[in-house]
């Protein structure tokens, strides 16, 4: 960590220690808004030895140690893959969501128990700096999270290629293809309406919406996901199983299962995909750290796994068993927060994750069994939407563009190719029915 | 009418329909979005005692193509499925399905002592009898043989080779495939090959609501229940495929549906209303039951069936009647089965229905109504016979002889589903109250009688952790219990036993189903089970399911039975339908039935499918490759 001080350039190591010397509720709500939104204004952070271009492989892995996660420091370490460093670069989120963060500021109050808030409406809810003096940072955290601008308003993964494979033989075992469909019903800001779709009558937050397109075996299982704004509220889902062709309400305990087989679980969806209230939220450091950002158009693509009329090629995956991107790393600022479950039958201990200060997002997690052991850890490669698809450019949008799934104890991972397009048309809010299901089952 | 000017009018509303479809798709262009799946299949199962019982060979066919939405209409598409198969058990294993199936037989004769037989043709002979030579003995079973012995009931000769090969028995247009109906059940007048093949097509109303079109030859799913049929029955079944144990997406029979759903979405009390229209304008089909001679023949009742139809066109010897104890040759046109009565195409004889469906959170609910034709059949007596005694033909009260109907039903309903968030399991409920439904009743001269039904299902769905056998993936227990209710149930104690409807007045089907996974999902294992609460019969099926890869996948399982199989119930031989010469005694009154009992042919109702399939232990191996 001293490294890491040391790198850092000096007007930075200055505006934390003034942070540190003032409360939050003293600074300006621009103040804090900026430095939430645009950490590297001032200047980016650096670290002793790292450069641009240069390749993090096993013969120097040691030297960055401490910006690197433990569980990829390991895969480096074993030769499993390498680290390609690209420069540290602001992906601005839309500048809709930052101002509903600056009119929502200081209006956001955690309730009683945790999953419990009042007073927000759209943006991010807790923008000041994290403090290790505040039992519940990581609990506010956590709900800069799940208010975050993740996919914006609306988007749609069309499609998402996700492949089984063994780490050991590199074999292929299976090969899922998707639609996924994101939707907000409540804070929204930039797409109409706003700041909510209404009627609502059971106060959804959000939806998700998942069908399969191959392989034929699973073909036109879909997959929806209503979660309530009250935290404290189980997600409802359905599953239509296209062999039975009829919707199943899932009990949501199902959210834990591997889905369709895959490494990850419905909860493990964009890094965590539960309700606050189902963990324990322990807000650990803020670090600068090596995070999978990039820009999709200068990476080389995969030229055989998807095509069409775009020209659109989808993230390469390579390195030990092809479970790992083909992407480049950049240093950033990242909060630690471990989130542990409530419930003791939950097959985790505890996931660890590393979110994105400026998107919060969560690129990193690092998951871990019952006993404590790692079982699985998590990357969602992130691409700047100005340097995407032309329609995702100024959207403001973090593109989720690639993740890989390792289950670490079974040497098996689950990688995730995407189309990711910001485009409501895409996502009409009718697609989260109920009967949308069945109306497009066959 | 006709069975080809029926085609005609059914065949022109078909087109006429397409016609009135044609302005969608002149205004939607082509996309490129057209997707084809296929698959081949081989279905090899063993039965215990039997051999070789299914060698089935499918090729199927998915295709559908998309078009650009225009103006108000979106989600157009056409989709087809497309299904052949080859059941190579008739060509390998001939001699127990095929054209070499049966034999000469025996028909018990107790009257010359316990278990004592007569060769068929041999039995005691009514003054009109039958001539062998027009029923030869041969190519036959005894009914009901492969579960259980005569055992001083009725029971009678049963052709069991195709319809081409032996016509005895073959009710015309109700289970009379030839050779090639059975080994390619597809390639038949109702071109089966074509399973599914409709238009889809959104219309988009200005407040948001979409009204949601699907025409064509389809299946529509009522109900949230596996495996039971309480509101999914808007297609007929085919049983004959692997009786009660295939997924209902492979056995139910597609018919030609104009399927509306108004899709309202979401309201200020709803999260989602809908409301659908079904007409089903296809020509009438009922359920498959199977034709005696194939390896699956629910609760045995084709073997029934064809037994009665030939005894009905052609005589022959019955087990122990005359005197409740001699074998007995009736001639042609006495008793049996004269002939199914299909319902034509008619407007009339189309079927509709309505459903209207919400969520509100954690509950989700449907409200069901159809007027439809049972697709099971019912036998009614009180047709024009021949007396053997006399030769007179006229009504004779409770003469076994019948017609096969398939009466006009209303059915209402309902379904829910709930989550409970504090015990994270899944309820879920469906329930039905049927008016119109039939039964057989030794106790009305018509031998049978209507009453209303109710069932229901009510099921269960949670996920637990087995951390000792597996930590990492839960297992999914799902438990459902199925209940029928006969409300205008009739019984009587009579002077040899109980007489009426042998259906149970109140009876239940519980199931479980546990299923696993490991290796990503790609091998899984799971037991289902089923009891017969009333029928004290189990059927259990332990299966593995390994998917290889995206092409490959192998499921292996055993199936067998547990419990009690054939029952007796009161068999009519003592309705007394040609008094004085069958009275029992002097007031016994006709048409009244004095109870005396058998296994045939009234037992296999309470036996239900699985008491009367404890016969039916199978190996069963499925290879499918997609592509």
């Amino acid at each position: 960590m001293k490294k890491l001080i040391s790198g850092i350039k000096l007007s930075i190591a200055a505006t934390f220690v003034t942070s540190a010397l003032m409360t939050t509720s003293a600074l300006a709500a621009d103040e804090v808004i900026q430095q939430s939104f645009f950490p590297y204004a001032q200047s980016t952070p650096s670290f002793e030895g790292l450069a641009k271009g240069m390749v993090i492989d096993k013969s120097n892995v040691a030297q960055f140690k401490d910006v690197i996660d433990p569980a990829f420091y390991v895969f480096i370490e074993k030769g499993f893959t390498s680290i390609v460093v690209g420069d540290t670069t602001s992906l601005a989120l839309h500048q809709s969501y930052i101002d509903a963060s600056t009119k929502g500021y200081s209006k956001v109050t955690l309730g009683e128990k945790v999953g419990e808030i009042s007073g927000w409406e759209a943006g991010r809810p807790f923008p000041a700096e994290p403090s290790n003096d505040d039992p519940r940072a990581g609990e506010k955290l956590a709900w800069n999270y799940k208010y975050g601008y993740n996919w914006g308003d609306s988007a749609a993964i069309y499609p998402f290629y996700w492949k089984y494979r063994d780490m050991d033989s590199a074999k292929v075992e299976r090969t899922i293809k998707f639609n996924f469909h994101f939707l907000n019903f409540k804070g929204r800001v930039n797409q109409q309406p706003t700041p909510e779709i209404t009627p609502n009558p059971s106060d959804l937050f959000r939806s998700i919406y998942v069908q399969v397109l191959a392989p034929d075996d699973v073909r036109n299982t879909q997959l929806l996901i209503h979660r309530a704004a009250d935290d404290l509220k189980r997600d409802n889902s359905w599953l239509y199983l296209g062999f039975q062709r009829r919707v199943r309400r899932l009990a949501t305990g199902q959210v834990t299962d591997a889905f369709l087989g895959s490494d990850l679980m419905i909860e493990d969806f964009e890094g965590y995909n539960g309700r606050i209230s189902d963990m324990n939220w322990e807000y650990k450091a803020t670090r600068y750290m090596l995070m999978p950002f990039f820009n999709h158009n200068e990476l080389t693509l995969d030229t055989e796994t998807h095509s069409d009329s775009d020209g659109y090629q989808v993230v390469a995956f390579s390195g030990q068993g092809g479970c790992f991107p083909n992407i480049t790393w950049q240093l950033r600022k990242v909060y630690e927060v471990e989130a542990s479950p409530v419930n003791d039958s939950h097959p985790l201990s505890k996931r660890v994750h590393f979110m994105d200060a400026q998107t919060f997002t969560i690129p990193r997690t690092i998951s871990y069994d019952r006993k404590g052991t790692m079982w699985k850890t998590f990357t969602i490669g992130q691409s700047d939407p100005d340097h995407h698809l032309p329609a995702n450019k100024g959207s403001g949008v973090s593109i989720d563009d690639a993740f890989s799934m390792i289950d670490v104890q079974a040497n098996h991972c689950t990688t995730g190719q995407f189309k990711g397009q910001v485009d409501p048309e895409l996502t009409p809010p009718s697609m989260f029915s109920v009967q949308h299901l069945r109306a497009t089952g066959s | 009418m006709p069975k080809n000017t029926q085609n005609i009018k059914c065949t022109m509303l078909k087109v006429a329909l397409g016609f009135a479809l044609l302005p969608v798709f002149q205004q939607s262009s082509f996309a490129e979005d057209v997707r084809v799946n296929t698959y081949i299949e081989n279905a090899t199962f063993f039965r215990k005692d039997v051999g070789l019982s299914k060698f089935r060979n499918t090729l199927q066919i998915e295709a559908a193509k998309s078009f650009k939405s225009s103006g108000s209409f979106s989600n157009v598409s056409l989709s087809g499925t497309f299904r052949l198969t080859y059941d190579g058990v008739y060509d390998l294993n001939d001699e127990d399905f095929g054209e070499k199936a049966g034999r000469a037989i025996s028909i018990e004769n107790v009257a010359a002592g316990p278990g004592a037989t007569v060769l068929f043709g041999e039995g005691l002979a009514f003054p009109f009898t039958f001539d062998t030579a027009n029923n030869p003995n041969e190519g036959m079973i005894v009914l009901g043989e492969n579960l259980h012995a005569t055992d001083g009931g009725v029971a009678m000769g049963v052709p069991v080779r195709p319809c081409d090969t032996d016509s005895r028995g073959c009710i015309n247009g109700y289970l009379d495939k030839d050779m090639q109906e059975l080994r390619s059940q597809e390639l038949n007048d109702r071109l089966d090959f074509i399973r599914e093949l409709y238009f889809d097509f959104d219309y988009n109303l200005d407040n948001g609501s979409i009204i949601s079109t699907r025409l064509g030859k389809q299946q529509v799913i009522w109900g949230r229940t596996d495996l039971f049929r309480v509101l999914d029955v808007i297609n007929p079944v085919d049983y004959s495929r692997n009786n009660i144990y295939d997924e209902l997406e492979d056995i139910r029979i597609p018919m030609w549906i104009l399927k509306t759903d108004f899709r309202m979405g979401a309201t200020e009390t709803f999260d989602d209303v809908n409301l659908q229209l079904i007409w089903n304008f296809d020509r009438y089909r009922p359920n498959d039951l199977g034709q005696c001679g194939q390896p699956n023949v629910i609760i045995d009742a084709g073997c029934f069936f064809r037994g009665m139809n030939s005894l009905w066109d052609n005589g022959g010897t019955v087990a122990n009647f005359a005197g409740g104890v001699a074998a007995t040759d009736f001639g042609p046109g006495q008793i049996g089965i004269r002939q199914a009565n299909l319902p034509s195409w008619s407007l009339s004889n189309t079927q509709v229905g309505l459903k209207f469906e919400g969520v509100l959170g954690d509950l989700g609910f449907s409200l069901n109504a159809l007027s439809y034709r049972s697709q099971m059949p019912s036998i009614r007596a009180n047709i024009q016979a021949q007396n053997a005694f006399t030769g007179e033909v006229g009504l004779w009260p409770a003469l076994i002889a019948f017609d096969i109907n398939f009466p006009r039903l209303t059915m209402l309903g309902g379904s829910m589903d709930y989550y409970s968030q504090g015990i994270d399991t899944v309820f879920r409920v469906e329930a039905s109250h049927t008016s119109g439904e039939e039964f057989g009743n030794t106790l009305r001269e018509d031998l049978y009688s209507e009453s209303d039904v109710v069932r229901y299902v009510l099921g269960a769905d949670k996920s637990i952790f087995i951390p000792f056998l597996n930590d990492k993936t839960a297992f999914l227990f799902s438990g459902q219990i199925f209940g029928q209710h006969i409300l205008d149930h009739e019984r009587e104690e009579r002077l040899l036993g109980t007489a009426g409807i042998p259906d149970w007045e109140e009876n239940w089907t519980a199931t479980l189903l546990i299923k696993g996974w490991w290796m990503n999902n790609r091998l899984s294992p799971q037991i289902l089970a089923a009891h017969d609460v009333r029928a004290s019969a189990t059927a259990v099926s332990l299966s593995v399911e390994w998917i290889v890869n995206d092409n490959f996948k192998f499921t292996g399982g055993v199936n067998f039975k547990l419990g009690t199989g054939a029952r007796k119930f009161d068999d009519c031989r003592t309705c007394n339908p040609w008094s004085p010469f069958t009275a029992a005694f002097p007031e016994h009154t006709p048409g009244s039935t004095l109870g005396l009992q058998g296994f045939e042919p009234l037992g296999r109702f309470q036996s239900g499918p699985i008491g009367m399939a404890q016969k039916e232990d199978e190996l069963q191996f499925t290879l499918r490759y997609s592509f």
